[in-house]
């Protein structure tokens, strides 16, 4: 089951963390390096591009927690899901620059033949929605990011976020083989 | 003819934020609510998809790039110092030498600093920060700025101290000897790359 932020950290280690202590941090990473991971490998497209996401976020972490306002866990939990989240964000937007958002869907759907009446698990239909939607997707009905949230850490509009989410469930309703609306 | 909803309309019911007359074509409509069911099962089944984990340890890594960093910020600021010290000292030479000058070496201990300085300057232009470096050079870096950053502490306490000029010749003369082979390193590795 995908894994939501839910690891804690007690406000002791959380403050030795913000002091800087090395130990601290490594409790702070052991307890939400696995949720980070999962964020950031359904973001992005490759696990490399997720490694990658994991390590810059706890590299952010570890040098701006003196910075960190909160208190408790939750707190710290919320921070490090907008980094990660941020990071995942950045890095398939760096991924644009090395292929075509919309072209990857487009040949995607050719190779995968006419679309009415395939079948396909929803892994493989998650994969096949271009980066930004499937990133919409995942943010806001797996991790319960509003569209707010999403418009803010894309640098887009609301309503841009709203459209994603809906193309991309109508494209995955199609994808997944189920029953055409009339 | 009946008109079914969207899936924006079936999203944004489902958000709580739908309109009343969706809503109400909703109550009216099996075929949109079956849609919505459609839809809530899809968004439980994506909850649902397995955990993912990364396949590789990256704690070391962060490790040795937060530690690197620190000793990064710490040299600069213990570049700063220098140059502080090396202006207070400077001054009080100066001004030592209109009343008692120095008889021995007069000039080392300035040329010493000025040289340290030059450079510190040289190493900024390589913007070591943004290299690249593998292993075993980056132990080797490290080793080396560690050294300074303890010379550094050691000079600030000697200038608090008041210690003689001499003593202070011999730590600048030490730190100027660290510079150098922390720049020929920087100098090697950027020589080995083709910048």
């Amino acid at each position: 089951m995908a894994e939501t932020m839910t690891a804690a950290v007690d406000d002791i280690a959380i403050q030795q963390a913000k002091s800087g202590d090395i130990n601290a941090l490594e409790m702070v990473y052991r307890a939400y390096e696995g949720a980070v991971y999962a964020t950031a490998r359904r973001i992005c497209r490759t696990s490399e591009d997720a490694e990658d996401v994991l390590q810059e976020t706890f590299l952010e972490v570890c040098c701006s927690m003196r910075a960190f306002r909160g208190s408790g866990a939750g707190s710290l939990t919320a921070w490090i899901k907008r980094i990660a989240a941020s990071k995942a964000l950045m890095k398939i937007r760096w991924a644009k620059y090395r292929e075509t958002d919309e072209l990857y869907e487009d040949s995607a759907r050719q190779e995968g033949g006419p679309d009415v009446g395939l079948r396909m698990d929803l892994e493989a239909a998650m994969g096949r929605l271009s980066d930004t939607s499937r990133a919409v997707v995942w943010l806001h009905d797996v991790e319960g990011y509003t569209h707010e949230d999403i418009a803010e850490l894309m640098g887009k509009s609301v309503s841009f976020s709203k459209s994603q989410l809906s193309r991309a469930h109508v494209r995955l309703r199609r994808w997944l083989g189920e029953e055409p609306r009339c | 003819m009946l008109i079914h909803l969207t899936m924006e309309d079936l999203l944004a019911v489902r958000d709580g934020e739908g309109s009343a007359l969706a809503r109400r074509h909703l109550d009216e409509c099996d075929q949109c609510r079956e849609e919505l069911e459609r839809l809530h099962q899809r968004v439980a089944a994506l909850k649902a998809l397995p955990s993912l984990s990364s396949p590789r340890d990256r704690w070391p890594v962060v490790r040795a790039q937060v530690l690197t960093t620190r000793r990064r910020q710490r040299r600069k600021l213990g570049a700063w110092i220098s140059v502080a010290a090396a202006a207070s000292i400077a001054l009080g030479v100066g001004v030592g030498g209109l009343i008692t000058p120095a008889a021995d070496q007069p000039n080392s201990l300035a040329m010493l600093m000025e040289e340290t300085q030059r450079l510190e300057n040289v190493l900024r232009s390589f913007q070591p920060e943004t290299r690249v470096l593998n292993g075993r050079m980056a132990g080797a870096l490290a080793a080396l700025e560690d050294e300074i950053s303890l010379l550094d502490a050691r000079l600030a306490r000697a200038r608090s101290l008041r210690v003689p000029r001499d003593e202070l010749v011999v730590l600048w003369s030490e730190r100027l000897e660290l510079m150098d082979a922390l720049l020929n390193v920087h100098a090697s590795r950027s020589t080995y790359v083709g910048f």
